[in-house]
């Protein structure tokens, strides 16, 4: 046997023969990861100076200052600023009447043609402005109405004045128009108050994401509702409570598989079930909130288990030897101590769920929903669909209004993310 | 049960495993991993206040034996524990006992400090408050600061009680432990090599108390140093092979043991 072993000295060599080596494999080793880490920031600043760039201008559209006589007589004709009375009013004709005013427009033509350069919602915006504040009435102020989206387009240059009239949007006479009313300094580019209050809208310049936000928020809440306690739940069950046999290795299995369906199944399995079987509503983010939370448990439960397996043995072998029951290890040690990484998990399938789209196409959320939803049984949309959607439509303005989405829904997630830092830091017990 | 033909163990132990005032008592314990025999046929009495230690060579089961006692066995999974184990002629291994108070009744002191992440006070607090023993907070404090005593600990943290019990040292850790264990006042402790990561002044604390709480609780300490059993104990067991070979007084066993394999171990042949 001693005569196989290797003498000090011819070790040491041997050592240092082979350090070089294993020393260039670490530097290289190194430098693998260095180019890795600064292509992907590479690409991730890219992506950020892209949508930013080119998404910040969906926060901004073009508006008219006009010159508005509030007559209380012919905006609110009953006098008691009733929705009823406001709508009776002619507070369309007023705004056309100060905007004809400027420009001049000869000819039922010219003018049918001239109301549209004002955004049609300015009637809307009239009668909120004197609903907030009733002693406008009698006064001429200057209101500032949304230009239309053609006509945002064109400022934009996104529609040429050297474009033959027959193939452009707007025509000469409207060109004229603006350029009138340029003249006298009544156009503004300004933040818009439509993108972040706004619902959806067929009017491209009125499209908001408000709606959408809401959406998003409520069906996330159902979400988290639902999948925190059941995935936390499961995981503590099978990782505590079940004992190993061939059941809670089927189920294992299952889970894990579970993790890797295309989201799109649960759409249609929340259809099958929850719509057809149960009857419950179309659109509703109660409903889109459960297909999400089935989609997000094997996530959550994931998670969970491992988080609950990191536990150290030595702290679950003290509360046993000093006479803790079962519940009580779990409730006072491991749930504790595995929170953060539980949490973790928790708010990766929320920001997988906020991004989803495809199990929300399929029971219905992509619904033309104008109003805001209130409660989680209204109908709704939520913003990825919202996206989705826009990014389908011809209007050219909806580009915009879509980039800026998209960046709401970024920052959403970003600041999800970032509250998942913070609360594993915070939970996080560094004794 | 004491009928001493009905033992077929005691073919094999040398000594006297029997004791005048027993507390615990083995009878033909059997401890198996899934296949595997850990513990063969152990019988053995352990005798109200007194300090028995458990020598032998490592892996011969010191540590399973010791955690059939409060049925910390149960904790795993493929662990079976066969025989009768009984504290006070009540069997602990019966389906009607509860595990809860048995474990509160019979304490327990690991290889390796393991402070529960949380605050020293609340590390001592956790046993009398699950068992619901104190009355109110006052009182609580009371066992706190009673029990960091005993455990020779209060001089050192009396002024940081609300620090982190896992920024203790080593020892201070292995003493918070202890204060833990008695915090709930057991009647038997249980200490597993409690003494193996410390130096010789953590250790020898260790031992004051043990022959401290000598006097009051039957203590049994599974140790790697045949001095710190002829310290602490007046008893010994030596273990072999998941085998008790021999039970004897400490000064008998490390003097004149009876077995050539105890001989052997004591005089550095095995282990
Ligand atoms: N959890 C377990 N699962 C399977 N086998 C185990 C387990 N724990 C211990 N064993 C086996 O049981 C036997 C006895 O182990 P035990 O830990 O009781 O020894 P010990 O005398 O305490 O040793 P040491 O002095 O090294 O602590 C060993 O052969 C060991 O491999
Ligand atoms: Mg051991």
């Amino acid at each position: 046997m001693n005569n196989k072993i290797i003498t000090p000295l011819e070790a040491s060599n041997k050592v240092k023969k082979s350090i070089a080596k294993r020393r260039a494999k670490d530097n290289r080793l190194k430098l693998y990861g260095r180019v890795a880490i600064s292509l992907a920031v590479c690409f991730l600043l890219i992506l950020f100076y892209s949508i930013f760039s080119k998404g910040y201008s969906g926060f901004f559209q073009y508006y008219v200052t006009l010159d508005i006589n509030f007559d209380r007589e012919r905006i609110d004709p009953k006098g008691d600023l009733s929705d009823n009375s406001l709508f009776d009013g002619e507070a369309s004709k007023i705004v056309n009447e100060s905007l004809f005013s400027i420009i001049q427009p000869q000819g039922r033509k010219a003018k049918k043609q001239a109301k549209k350069i004002v955004s049609s919602g300015k009637d809307v915006r009239i009668a909120k402005m004197v609903k907030n504040d009733p002693s406008l009435f009698g006064t001429t102020t200057k209101v500032k109405f949304a230009l239309d989206d053609d006509i945002d387009s064109f400022l934009r240059g996104y529609i040429k004045r050297e474009t033959p009239e027959s193939e452009r949007r707007i025509s000469n006479k409207i060109i004229e128009y603006i350029d009138k009313l340029n003249e006298e300094g009544r156009i503004s580019y300004e933040f818009s108050d439509y993108i972040l209050s706004g619902s959806a809208s067929g009017n491209p310049e009125m499209a908001g994401i408000k709606g959408a936000f809401i959406g998003s928020m409520l069906t996330l809440s159902v979400c988290l509702l639902i999948a925190f306690p059941l995935g936390v739940a499961t995981a503590i069950y099978l990782e505590e409570v079940a004992k190993k046999n061939k059941i809670t290795e089927f189920i294992e299995v299952n889970i894990n598989n579970l993790a890797a369906v295309p989201s799109v199944v649960f759409g249609i399995m929340g259809l099958a079930i929850f719509i057809s079987i149960f009857g419950m509503p179309r659109s509703i983010p109660l409903v889109g909130g459960m297909v999400l939370a089935l989609m997000t448990l094997p996530t959550i439960i994931i998670s969970s288990r491992a988080a609950i397996r990191a536990v150290p043995p030595s702290v679950r072998d003290a509360a046993y030897g000093i006479g803790a029951s079962k519940l009580q290890v779990i409730f006072h040690h491991v749930i504790p101590l595995a929170m953060p990484g539980m949490l973790t998990g928790t708010i990766i399938g929320m920001a997988q769920a906020l991004g989803e789209t495809a199990p929300l196409l399929m029971i219905g959320m992509v619904a033309f929903i104008v109003d805001v939803p209130n409660s989680i049984v209204d109908p709704g949309t939520v913003l990825p669909v919202q996206i989705f959607m826009w990014a389908d439509f011809a209007e050219r303005m909806f580009i915009q209004k879509t980039s800026a989405a998209i960046i709401v829904l970024l920052g959403f997630l970003i600041s999800m993310n970032a509250l998942a830092v913070y609360l594993r830091k915070k939970l996080e017990r560094r004794w | 049960m004491n009928n001493r033909n009905d033992l077929k163990s005691l073919e094999l132990t040398v000594g006297d495993v029997f004791s005048k005032n027993a507390r615990l008592k083995a009878r033909n314990v059997n401890v198996f991993y899934g296949n595997n025999k850990a513990i063969d046929n152990v019988t053995i009495d352990i005798g109200s206040k007194e300090v028995i230690s458990f020598i032998g060579p490592s892996g011969c089961g010191k540590s399973t034996f010791l955690r059939c006692f409060n049925r910390m066995n149960d904790t795993i999974d493929s662990c079976v524990v066969q025989g009768e184990i009984t504290i006070d002629d009540e069997n602990i291994y019966d389906k009607k006992i509860d595990v809860v108070p048995l474990r509160a009744r019979i304490g327990m002191v690991f290889q390796k400090p393991n402070p529960f992440p949380k605050s020293i006070y609340d590390n001592v607090a956790y046993g009398p408050r699950i068992h619901g023993l104190s009355e109110n907070k006052e009182h609580l404090d009371v066992i706190v600061e009673e029990s960091l005593k005993r455990a020779g600990l209060w001089q050192e943290v009396s002024d940081r009680l609300q620090s982190p019990g896992t920024g203790l040292s080593g020892g201070q850790q292995q003493r918070l432990c202890i204060a833990r264990a008695i915090a709930v006042s057991p009647e038997v402790i249980l200490m597993d090599e409690p003494c193996s990561a410390l130096d010789p002044i953590a250790t020898a604390k260790i031992e004051d108390l043990i022959h401290e709480l000598g006097n009051d609780y039957s203590i049994v300490i599974v140790t790697h140093s045949m001095q710190q059993a002829a310290r602490v104990s007046k008893r010994t067991a030596y273990f072999h092979l998941g085998k008790l070979i021999e039970v004897g007084k400490t000064k008998e066993i490390f003097t004149r043991p009876q077995h050539h394999q105890t001989e052997a171990y004591i005089s550095g042949k095995i282990g």
